[in-house]
C-alpha cells in the first residue's frame, strides 16, 4: 500500500514538474535590450556688457574677448562609449548695434582643438532685441571627436567697437545627448 | 528520495508566495504548520526535521509583470515590451524573494501533568522586496527630453534585502479544552542587509521663465539613505574569507536581533475552529559593521556662466567647473556615517476559520488520544485563510479558501485558492506523505500557470522531510 502510495506520490509530482516550463520565452533577447535615454541638459550662458569690448583705461577697442571652463563630464572614457549623437542648441540675444562672431572650440588637455563649432550674430537694439539661432548636430563620428576634448573655448569677436557702444550679449545653450547604454 | 527533492529544489520551481505560505498554514500534519502558528493544534509526539531538507522555501514573485511579458518570443522587439510595461507598472508595483532554508528544525511533547510541545531549530532566510521606481526607470529609459517640466519622485526608490539566520525555540500549550496558545521566542543573526526605504525629493528639468538659461534643472527637498550592515568589512577579502566571515555570522557572530511569534487555536467545538497568529514581531539591531550614506538638499542647476574676466598675463582662468561641482557637494552633501540602526522584521499576520466535516479518521475510535483527546480528526476541513505582512509602503494582504482531505494516516491533500497582490487566479495544491513516521510534504501554488511559469506572476514550491512520532 505504502509502495502503491509512494509510486502515485512521485508520479503525480514529476508530472508536475516536467509540464511545467517557460513556453514560447526567448531569454536571448536579453542581448538586444538597448537603453536609449534622450538627455536635456544645459550647457552654458552669458551676458557680454558692450562695455567688454572696449577699454576705457587705454581709450582703444577690444575686439576679441575669450573666456575658457572645463567640461570634465565630456572626456570621461564613461560618455564616450555611450553617447552616439548630440544635438547643441544657442541662442543669442543681442541688444548691441553690432554683430558678432562666436566660436566654440572643444580642446583636450593639451589644448588642441578637437571640434570647432563658429557662428554669427546679427547685430540688434537697446530697443529692438535680435534674436539669432545656432543649432549644430554631431552624428556618431563627429561625437567621438567631440568628446576627446573636456573643456570650451568661447571666443566672441566684433568688428569694430566704441567708447558709446551699449546693450548686452546674451547667450542661453543647452545640449540633447543622445545615449545608447547596452 | 534525497535526490528527488534536490532535482526540485535545483530546478527551482521557483517558489514562494511572498512570504504566503497558506498551503502549510493549518494542515496540522506538517510540523512546519508550528511555524506558522506556534498556537496550532500538535498531534505528534516528536518530530525531528531532516537536517537542510526538512523545509526549503523559495519565492520569486512580482505584483505587476510576468517573465512572459518579456520575454514573450512574439516577434515584438523587446526594447518595446518594457517601455509598454515601465508604462503599465505603478510605483505601487514590486519584485520579492522569499527564500528560507530549514537547518534544524525539531520538536517533542513533554508529558507531565500539564503536556506541553516545545519546538525549535534553526533556519536561513534571504527576503528582498524592490519596489518599482518608475520615475527613476522613465527618467534611465527614456531621458528627460520628452519629460520636460515632469518632476521625477525619488519616493519611487524603496528596497530591502536581509540575508539572517533565525534561531528559534516555543512552546505550545493547550489551555484548555477549547484554546491552545504558544509562542515562539526567536533569536535573528544578520549575515548581510542593506535598505532604502525612506526616500524623497524631486528631480525635475523646467522650461525657461525668465530663468537665466534654457532650461531650470532642479532638485528639490532631496533626502536619500541607503542603509548598509555587514559589508563594510567584507571589502577587499578573499573569497575564502568572506565565506568564513558569514558562516561566523549565521552562527550568532553576525548583528543581532530578537523577535516573537503568538499563535492561538480555538475550538468552538469538534468541528469549528479559528486560529490567528502573528509572525516575526521584532527588530535586528544593526550595531556594527554599518555604513549610510545619505544625501541632502536643495540644488538649482542653470549650466555653467562665463563671465569673460580680464586675466591679465599668466592669471589662470576661472575654475567655473570645479567651482560647479563644489556647489553641488556643498549643496547636497552625501554623508557617510557608521551609526547603528534597527530594523524592523516584517511582521506576518495570519488568520483562519476552519470546519471539520466527513467521517472520523483512524481507527481510535474518533479520539485523538494524544492529543488530550480534545479533537476528533475528520477526513475533510474546508475555511478561509487571512494572510498579511508588513511592507515598507504598507499592508500587502491575501486571502484563500482551500479544502483539506485525508486519507487515513497516509496521504493528506490540501488545495487552496488564494487572491493576493499577484494574482487573482492563484490554484495551489499541497501534498503529505506520510510512510512510517517519515513525512514527505510537497505544496505548489500557481498550478492554473504549471503548464508555462513564464506567465506567472509567482509561483510557490514547498518541500519538505521530516521524521513525526505521531
Amino acid at each position: 500500500m505504502d509502495v502503491k502510495i509512494t509510486k502515485q506520490f512521485i508520479l503525480f509530482t514529476s508530472i508536475l514538474l516536467f509540464v511545467s516550463c517557460f513556453d514560447g520565452t526567448d531569454f536571448d533577447q536579453t542581448n538586444e535590450v538597448v537603453l536609449t535615454p534622450e538627455i536635456e541638459l544645459d550647457l552654458i550662458y552669458f551676458n557680454l556688457e558692450a562695455s567688454n569690448f572696449y577699454d576705457y583705461a587705454n581709450n582703444t577697442e577690444v575686439l576679441v574677448v575669450e573666456d575658457i571652463t572645463d567640461l570634465d563630464f565630456l572626456g570621461g572614457s564613461d560618455i564616450n562609449d555611450i553617447i552616439k549623437g548630440a544635438d547643441f542648441y544657442f541662442e543669442f540675444t543681442n541688444t548691441i548695434a553690432r554683430g558678432f562672431n562666436v566660436s566654440f572650440d572643444f580642446l583636450n588637455n593639451d589644448n588642441v582643438s578637437k571640434y570647432l563649432m563658429q557662428t554669427t550674430v546679427s547685430p540688434g537694439s537697446e530697443n529692438n532685441p535680435v534674436v539669432s539661432y545656432f543649432v549644430q548636430s554631431l552624428d556618431a563620428l563627429q561625437i567621438k571627436e567631440l568628446t576627446k576634448a573636456n573643456k570650451v573655448l568661447v571666443t566672441v569677436t566684433i568688428p569694430s567697437s566704441s567708447q558709446d557702444l551699449s546693450g548686452v550679449l546674451n547667450l542661453q545653450s543647452k545640449t540633447t545627448y543622445y545615449l545608447q547604454i547596452e | 528520495m534525497k535526490k528527488f527533492l534536490f532535482i526540485y529544489l535545483a530546478l527551482g520551481l521557483s517558489v514562494v508566495v511572498c512570504q504566503n505560505k497558506q498551503l502549510l498554514y493549518n494542515w496540522e500534519v506538517t510540523p512546519q504548520t508550528l511555524m506558522l502558528n506556534p498556537g496550532s493544534l500538535v498531534s505528534s509526539q516528536f518530530h525531528a526535521g531532516m537536517p537542510l531538507v526538512s523545509q526549503f522555501h523559495f519565492n520569486a514573485g512580482s505584483s505587476g509583470v510576468s517573465v512572459f511579458d518579456i520575454f514573450a518570443d512574439d516577434g515584438v522587439d523587446i526594447n518595446t515590451k518594457i517601455t509598454n510595461i515601465i508604462s503599465e507598472l505603478s510605483s505601487r508595483d514590486f519584485f520579492t524573494i522569499n527564500q528560507q532554508l530549514d537547518v534544524l528544525n525539531f520538536g517533542w511533547l513533554s508529558k507531565g501533568m500539564e503536556p506541553v510541545y516545545f519546538s525549535g531549530g534553526m533556519y536561513q532566510e534571504l527576503d528582498v522586496i524592490a519596489y518599482f521606481p518608475k520615475d527613476i526607470a522613465i527618467l534611465a529609459w527614456e531621458g528627460n527630453r520628452d519629460y520636460i517640466g515632469k518632476a521625477y519622485d525619488f519616493n519611487d526608490v524603496s528596497a530591502r534585502a536581509d540575508l539572517l539566520t533565525v534561531y528559534h525555540f516555543g512552546v505550545n500549550k493547550q489551555i484548555s479544552k477549547k484554546l491552545t496558545a504558544g509562542v515562539r521566542l526567536k533569536l535573528y543573526s544578520s549575515l548581510v542587509g542593506v535598505s532604502s526605504t525612506r526616500n524623497k525629493g524631486a528631480f525635475k528639468t523646467s522650461i525657461r521663465e525668465g530663468t537665466a538659461n534654457v532650461y531650470e534643472h532642479t532638485v528639490t527637498d532631496l533626502d536619500v539613505e541607503v542603509k548598509t550592515s555587514g559589508f563594510l568589512s567584507l571589502d577587499g577579502l578573499e573569497q575564502s574569507q568572506v565565506n568564513k566571515k558569514l558562516l561566523g555570522r549565521a552562527l550568532l557572530g553576525g548583528n543581532l536581533g530578537i523577535g516573537l511569534d503568538a499563535g492561538i487555536t480555538y475550538q468552538f467545538d469538534n468541528q469549528l475552529s479559528l486560529t490567528a497568529s502573528v509572525l516575526d514581531l521584532g527588530a535586528i539591531f544593526h550595531t556594527n559593521d554599518t555604513e549610510l550614506y545619505r544625501a541632502k538638499g536643495d540644488y538649482t542647476l542653470d549650466g555653467i556662466e562665463l563671465i569673460f574676466p580680464e586675466l591679465v598675463n599668466g592669471e589662470p582662468a576661472i575654475p567655473y567647473y570645479d567651482n560647479l561641482e563644489d556647489d553641488i557637494a556643498r549643496e547636497i552633501p552625501v554623508d557617510t556615517l557608521n551609526t547603528g540602526y534597527t530594523q524592523l522584521r516584517p511582521t506576518k499576520i495570519n488568520a483562519g476559520l476552519h470546519y471539520d466535516f466527513g467521517r472520523f479518521v483512524g481507527d481510535k475510535g474518533g479520539c485523538n488520544c494524544k492529543n488530550n483527546g480534545t479533537k476528533q480528526k475528520r477526513v475533510s476541513q474546508a475555511g478561509v485563510q487571512y494572510f498579511s505582512i508588513f511592507r515598507p509602503r504598507g499592508l500587502q494582504f491575501a486571502g484563500t479558501l482551500y479544502y483539506t482531505r485525508r486519507f487515513g494516516d497516509t496521504l493528506s491533500i490540501k488545495t487552496t485558492y488564494t487572491l493576493d497582490s499577484y494574482s487573482a487566479k492563484n490554484v495551489g495544491a499541497g501534498l503529505f506523505l506520510n510512510i512510517r513516521g517519515v513525512n514527505l510534504f510537497l505544496a505548489a501554488d500557481n498550478l492554473l500557470q504549471m503548464s508555462n511559469l513564464a506567465k506567472a506572476n509567482s509561483v510557490s514550491l514547498q518541500v519538505g522531510l521530516n521524521y513525526i512520532l505521531n
